[in-house]
């Protein structure tokens, strides 16, 4: 065989992990100097962050989609499963601006939108293309 | 009734093989996978030259030249970590049943330990890279609810992630290959044969087609309707954006004078403005400051939280004013504020951006006197700079090189 290898590992991979072990080792090197304060707050974080992710919202995703697979016809799937996508990731990358919580510093200049009703109008837009779509795929 | 076993209650966790995987596996992991390898670089790169053009790191002196430069990499940081939250949340979901693989045998050491260090990887890079998509959109929105630095721990945290990020595609390099040569329609449960391009099959099942078509077209509309503050033909379709561009004088504020103490300060009618280097010092009032020869240009603010707007500033040169105590216009300047509360009180400008003509301390913004939450009476404003170290309320200068 030509190719060299590590253990039947490629040279490519090997620098990858390397790398990828640096950069890791680095991040973790430069918060050593933070107070403990500092530290529980960021574990708190990233051990909520997994489970939120994996305990809650990921549970609740498969659920709908067994709920879906019972109730939702055949022909209003599709259109159920890309408005649900387009609808559920979005709401989460607007979750700041929607908590209410956000920005409470006295200036006026930030989250001066109506975002709770823009919230509504954009639900009820997304499942209206999705009922359209339904109905145009059943009749066809 | 007997109490539960471990294994009765091994038997009711779900396997890998008891999700529906019609939609998910390998060519659709490692589609969004790309997808998100490539938001996380742009996010990782322009989040490190933020960094950098904060330190001013003597290897890598950032000029002010082009002016407009933080306004486009930092707006591609803030638009790219928004990109990546629909990306990374169809990512997880599409390999969500490998959490429930059972592990190797006790009597196999080796992988049993090569299992858990995979685990323990892909845990670091999942809550990495969640904590860094959730700490970015709640800092942009003005909300913190965190007991440790966010410069430093999202920079920190940043090269965790990336760190991970590369590991993993280290160690799935061979998964990913195979993945995206993979058509996208390959699926085991596609035995209609009726392949006509439509994007499901007879029995309703959505293809994997339309979920990528749906994950691209969340990540694109979540950009669409937050980016008009820094995208200035999108303000009126960001409907979800943090600002909508509009503020005093027709530029938003990132703190306003009252949160950052400043009021008594800069309004007292004693306010004089000091400029010191060395044993010379000259102190000057709000109308000698006035009386000076002014220059206007316009520029960007262009913050950390990714927002930006040009403005058009009058002002007298920074170099003109150091001039007045002796000093080479290629010199570095502390600015202190009359702020008393709050981060960035003071900066320092490198002799980079001092020797500029465009770099003013300002009196005047869009034709008007400077409002008071825009800095009066004077407020430094060099091009390509981050907002926070463009000082408001500048009370003192000192050359210090």
């Amino acid at each position: 065989m030509s190719t060299v290898s590590f253990g039947g590992i490629s040279p490519t991979r090997l620098a990858l992990g390397a790398v990828g072990v640096g950069g890791l080792l680095w991040g973790v090197w430069s918060l050593l100097d933070d107070g403990t304060e500092a530290l529980v707050s960021l574990a708190i974080w990233l051990a909520g962050a997994i489970i939120v992710h994996d305990a809650i919202l990921a549970p609740l995703t498969i659920g709908l989609t067994l709920v879906a697979a019972k109730f939702v016809p055949p022909p209003a799937r599709m259109p159920t499963v890309v408005a649900f996508v387009i609808w559920a990731t979005c709401s989460l990358a607007f979750i700041a601006v929607l908590s209410g919580q956000a920005g409470k510093t006295g200036n006026e200049t930030i989250l001066g939108r109506p975002y709770a009703l823009t919230w509504i109008a954009f639900t009820l837009l997304i499942a209206a293309a999705a009922a359209v779509a339904s109905v145009v795929r059943a009749r066809r | 009734m007997r109490l539960p076993k471990v294994e009765d209650i091994e038997a009711r966790i779900p396997r890998p093989e008891h999700f529906d995987e019609s939609r998910r596996g390998l060519p659709t992991t490692s589609r969004v996978g790309r997808a998100l390898g490539i938001a996380f670089g742009i996010c990782f790169l322009t989040g490190m030259w933020s960094h950098f053009q904060y330190t001013d790191p003597a290897w890598l002196p950032i000029g002010p030249d082009p002016a407009w430069l933080y306004r486009w990499s930092q707006g591609l940081h803030i638009i790219s970590g928004t990109a990546a939250v629909p990306l990374v949340l169809v990512k997880l979901w599409s390999v969500y049943p490998h959490l429930f693989a059972r592990p190797p045998g006790k009597e196999d050491k080796r992988a049993l330990v090569l299992e858990a260090l995979s685990r323990l990887s892909i845990g670091v890079l999942v809550a990495s890279s969640l904590f860094m998509l959730a700490s970015g959109t709640l800092n942009i929105s003005g909300w913190y609810p965190w007991d440790f630095s966010f410069r430093r721990t999202h920079e920190a945290v940043a090269w965790i992630a990336i760190g991970s990020l590369v590991l993993h595609i280290g160690v799935k390099l061979p998964l990913i290959r195979d993945g995206l040569d993979a058509s996208i329609d390959d699926s085991d449960n596609h035995n209609d044969g009726d392949d006509d391009g439509d994007t499901d099959d007879s029995a309703g099942h959505t293809s994997r087609r339309a979920l990528l078509a749906a994950t691209g077209a969340a990540s694109g509309l979540a950009v669409l309707l937050t980016a008009g503050q820094t995208v200035p033909f999108l303000r009126q379709v960001s409907v979800f954006g943090v600002r909508d561009g509009e503020g005093p004088q027709d530029l938003p504020i990132n703190r306003t004078a009252r949160g950052a103490g400043a009021v008594a300060g800069a309004t007292s009618p004693d306010f004089t403005l000091t400029i010191m280097s060395g044993e010379q010092s000259v102190t000057l009032t709000l109308d000698d400051l006035r009386a000076l020869p002014q220059t206007t240009h316009t520029l960007p603010i262009a913050c950390v939280e990714g927002w930006s707007r040009s403005a058009e500033w009058t002002g007298v040169p920074v170099r003109d004013l150091i001039a007045m105590v002796g000093a080479d216009p290629k010199s570095t300047v502390q600015f202190r504020s009359t702020q008393t509360r709050g981060a960035f009180g003071s900066s320092e400008l490198p002799s980079q951006f001092t020797e500029d003509s465009r770099t003013l301390l300002a009196l005047r913004l869009n034709g008007e006197v400077l409002s008071i939450d825009h800095g009066f009476p004077c407020r430094l404003i060099a091009p390509n700079r981050p907002g926070v170290l463009q000082t408001k309320w500048v009370n003192k200068m000192e050359v210090v090189t």
